[in-house]
């Protein structure tokens, strides 16, 4: 089957190729570093564009087939990924390694009941065949229209003129050897550096029973550096993390060897520390990655099948306060380079700013397409999934607690026995009962109104309503984390950002050892 | 993919990058079909097949390693990948340990990891075992009138192994497991209680009227739950809390992370690290164990290996590459899957249980009993350990008021060395798993 190159991916590749040249006469180095197969139509040069194995009419019939037993809804999700990662560790490039998975799912939706199955080969036979597969799920056959699939293209929500995944693999290797140079010239104390990039160039395209048939193409870095520090048999890790839906230009921005050093200074700090304490006080916690919290005691029940289900705490409580009147919820798919970014979700929806808390009253949950249907309610652009091999989840993009009007340093005021979260770890959640929980990996007494001596890593609990009820405080500082965030649901992954400004707690559970 | 097929490309793949230029090169194509069936409410939620195809291929030039993986096993995209991987090659850093096995176990004895009942079962039959364990749930209790869903999985892998000494290897496993996770409701409190069960073969699965109903007792255990205040206590962790705990703690015992000074153990072969109630081994040879296989992601046959023989360490687990460092045997513990690099992972690992009763929760007079652990609290670093745990109230050696909303807290190294008990009850259902065991006291960090 020919394919409709009138408008195809492979046209628009070329110009931004010549756009490229063009603007990048003013950035020589940048220009010598990009990798020369980003010019060709296929991902990174190797095998072909998604459109030329599934155009309009292929899709419209896989559908077709999808829906020949009956069914509300169909579509088609076929992806490929280039994928470059390097290992950097004790200073010797380590391993080194492009991967190539690419596959397509057919989903077939019938009110509350899914159908999925998925090809890791492209061809149009066996699309057609996980198509059949698919629609097994409807037990009593109904009637099938006819599928016209139109092509849309994705608004992107920010440009990117070299993505970072196009440039030479010399480029990349020379950044991650100035990240070890600048961890291990920090302090005598380091004693191990690991450096773990991995780059992607990820083409989608999405075809639906609505009508929709859209290919979009989506980049990302992430690059982390850990150092361990140790002295007198006391040993202590830091953390940097740069990268993000990023382009060359971003390195011009951010420095490697500061974001480096700061890692390793993090370690060395870090062996001082003493045991953190134990129970409910105060709590303040630091602007950007903090906003792991709002991610965790709120982001997931606001996602629509634990609505739907009812099995969330927040399920039915739109229009009802469940936080602090200081706290307004955003989940945003179009925050700037966020690692939670996108132009459309994994479904084709267009990803948008969606306002889920306001003045502390539920006004948005988080949408996908069934939940949304089911629920009476538009998708919010929230459809995601973590590869071909799954069917998409309402999930979050970038969540933040947005801003407030407190100076951030005022937040301290009164406190005499208080915990400063100054970066935290990972978190997770329980969206039946609202316990949730995040670690701090590098925390600080608040004595006295100030921050003081620092304590070793701990988990906070807390209870989502409860938590969010207890904010007495939001800072002019909101900072949303674009580098590190990855999130795990029901087996799936997906990057994502998270941020707040400074935040007080009246109180949270504090998991320290020191009673 | 036919078996021969697969073996035919396995082998056809590693002479392409032997002929390209590799020194040596490894294959490894796995092929994966899993069926999920999820009940919610007597209705199907979801059925979904898959079939996986793919492939990693390891070469080495000059003590040089990199590596590829793809699903796409067309030939001209292959020829163009293992291209590309060779000049990738270039940019890393020799190191002497890389360098392939050149040997293949010797042929083991059925180690039973593969149930060709599991292999025949459809959507519908899947669907029949999910709905007797949520039927089961919904008659244990009143408060029982909802699931957050009922799940069952069948699996069927297949390994083809190829490099440049070992003409080729083989196997197939399977696996099976149902779970329910009921929300038991109590005025506005609900509380959800998970039990899962999964094994090698269908028959060894337990029933599932007892999946669904033991479900059904974490959930209703679970109602009235609170906070209590801070102690430092005698802390029970209960078999399957235990087990998530060690899990947490094998990245300490990775030869790797003890190489690069990434682990508290890191410089301790030979010590006092553990009370002496305490063994632990990674045994990848166990019958029909979740993670048995043949031979690891390189290769390597598969080992019982004692790391810690009552609190003594005696070694770490290894990869090829880091037995090579450490001068040590290699353990088998190269596990991967075929989109990424063989790192030190478990097979079947566990802290061994007592060999005569030993009373774990009978003779604390007042402590905190954990069913279950949750957050990113272990720190093999630098040692220390913070998690929020559920549970109950321990008095007088008897299970009490339900608690949750606390953390418990201690030192990694302070915490082995403080495990005065353990228990009877070492149950496989995962492939890292414990008994009970009891902490003689930690520090309980209680809720707002």
């Amino acid at each position: 089957m020919p394919p409709d190159r009138s408008m195809s991916r492979r046209d628009f590749l070329r110009q931004g190729a010549l756009l490229t040249g063009a603007l990048a006469a003013g950035l020589p180095e940048a220009l010598s570093l990009l990798h020369p197969k980003a010019a060709e139509g296929a991902i990174m040069g190797i095998g072909q564009e998604l459109r030329d194995v599934l155009n309009e009419e292929t899709v419209n019939r896989i559908l077709q087939e999808a829906l020949a037993r009956g069914g509300d809804a169909a579509d088609l999700f076929a992806e490929q990924r280039f994928r470059t990662s390097f290992v950097l560790d004790a200073g010797k490039i380590d391993s080194v390694t492009y991967g190539y998975p690419r596959g397509a799912g057919v989903r077939v939706v019938l009110r509350n009941q899914t159908g999925y199955a998925f090809s890791d080969e492209l061809t149009y036979n066996s699309i057609l065949d996980a198509a059949r597969i698919a629609s097994s799920i409807v037990e009593t056959p109904g009637r099938a229209n006819p599928i016209d699939v139109t092509r849309r293209s994705p608004a992107s929500p920010f440009a990117l003129v070299n993505p970072e995944p196009l440039l030479l693999e010399t480029a990349k290797l020379d950044v991650l050897q100035r990240m070890d140079t600048a961890a291990r010239a920090a302090d005598p104390r380091i004693v191990s550096v690991r450096i773990e990039y991995v780059d992607e160039v990820r083409e989608v395209l999405i075809g639906t029973s609505e009508g929709i048939y859209i290919i979009d193409r989506q980049y990302l870095t992430s690059i982390a550096c850990t150092p361990v520090a140790q002295a007198s048999g006391k040993r202590a890790s830091g953390l940097a993390t740069l990268g993000g839906r990023v382009d060359a230009e971003y390195f011009a921005r951010v420095s490697p060897e500061d974001a480096a050093k700061a890692a390793a200074l993090q370690a060395v700090r870090l062996l001082d520390a003493g045991p953190a304490p134990a129970g409910p006080m105060p709590v303040v916690v630091a602007p950007g990655w903090g906003g792991v919290l709002v991610h965790e005691s709120l982001g997931h029940a606001l996602e629509a099948d634990g609505i739907r289900r009812g099995t969330s705490l927040l399920s039915g409580l739109q229009g009802t306060r469940i936080a602090s009147p200081l706290v307004r919820v955003v989940d945003d798919a179009r925050w700037p380079n966020g690692r939670g970014s996108y132009a459309m979700d994994d479904e084709g929806t267009p990803g948008q700013r969606t306002v889920a808390v306001d003045g502390g009253v539920l006004q948005s949950y988080l949408l996908d397409k069934q939940n949304g249907w089911l629920l009476a309610q538009r998708s919010t652009g929230n459809g995601r999934r973590q590869s071909y091999r799954n069917w998409p989840l309402p999930r979050m993009s970038n969540t933040y607690i947005d801003n407030g009007t407190s100076d951030p340093a005022s937040l301290l005021n009164g406190i005499t026995k208080g915990f400063y979260a100054a970066e935290l770890g990972g978190g997770s959640v329980e969206t039946t009962s609202g316990n949730f929980n995040f670690a701090v990996r590098e925390g600080y007494w608040i004595e006295n109104g100030r921050v003081t001596r620092p304590v070793r890593g701990a988990v906070l609990v807390g209870n989502s309503l409860e938590t969010m009820q207890r904010i007495e405080g939001i800072g002019n500082d909101l900072k949303v984390e674009t580098t590190r965030g990855t999130c795990g649901k029901d087996g799936q992954q997906v990057p994502v950002g998270v941020g707040q400004p400074t935040v007080r707690f009246s109180s949270i559970a504090v998991g320290g050892s020191s009673i | 993919m036919p078996r021969q097929l697969a073996n035919d490309l396995a082998d056809k793949i590693r002479v392409q990058a032997e002929r390209s230029g590799a020194q040596e090169a490894e294959t490894y194509l796995e092929t994966n079909t899993t069926t999920e069936v999820r009940i919610r409410q007597g209705q199907i939620e979801l059925v979904s097949q898959s079939a996986v195809q793919g492939l990693g291929l390891r070469v080495f030039r000059d003590r040089r390693m990199g590596f590829l993986y793809t699903t796409d096993l067309r030939d001209t995209v292959l020829t163009e990948l293992v291209n590309r991987t060779l000049n990738l090659t270039n940019m890393a850093t020799p190191r002497e340990e890389n360098k392939l096995s050149e040997y293949l176990s010797s042929s083991q004895s059925d180690l039973e990891i593969y149930d060709p009942i599991v292999a025949q079962q459809r959507p519908e039959d899947l669907v029949r075992l999910a709905r007797a364990a949520e039927e089961s749930a919904f008659a244990q209790d009143k408060r029982i009138q909802t699931t957050r869903d009922v799940r069952c999985v069948t699996s069927v892998y297949e390994v083809f192994f190829s490099n440049t000494y070992i003409a080729r290897g083989t196997y197939r496993a399977t696996s099976v497991s149902l779970s329910a996770t009921p929300i038991a409701t109590q005025g506005t409190q609900r509380r959800e209680g998970t039990y899962i069960d999964r094994k090698r073969f269908l028959s060894d699965l337990a029933r599932p009227e007892q999946i669904g109903s033991r479900a059904v007792e974490r959930a209703l255990a679970r109602l009235g739950a609170g906070p209590i205040p801070s102690a430092r206590v005698p802390v029970v962790f209960s078999a399957e809390a235990a087990g998530v705990f060690l899990q947490g703690l094998f990245p300490a015992l990775s030869a790797l992370n003890a190489i690069e000074q990434r682990s508290f153990l890191a410089g301790k072969i030979g010590q006092v690290i553990a009370s002496p109630n305490v063994t632990i081994i990674d045994d990848g040879t166990m019958r029909r164990g979740l993670g048995t296989r043949y031979f690891d992601g390189e290769g390597v046959q598969t080992h019982r290996t004692v790391l810690v023989d009552r609190g003594v360490l005696r070694q770490y687990l290894h990869t090829a590459a880091t037995a090579r460092r450490m001068n040590a045997t290699p353990t088998g513990n190269g596990i991967r899957s075929y989109d990424s690099l063989p790192t030190v992972g478990p097979t079947n690992f566990y802290i061994d249980a007592v060999s005569k009763t030993h009373p774990v929760t009978e003779d604390v007079v007042q402590g905190l009993y954990v069913t279950g652990l949750a957050g990113f609290g272990v720190d093999i670093v630098s040692g220390v350990y913070s998690q929020q745990v559920d549970g109950r109230w321990i008095e007088k050696g008897v299970l009490g008021k339900p608690v949750e909303g606390v953390t418990v807290a201690g030192k990694l190294d302070e915490m082995l060395l403080g495990i005065d008990a353990v228990g009877r009850d070492l149950d496989f259902r995962n492939n890292v798993v414990s008994p009970t065991i009891r902490f003689k006291e930690l520090t309980v960090g209680g809720g707002a």
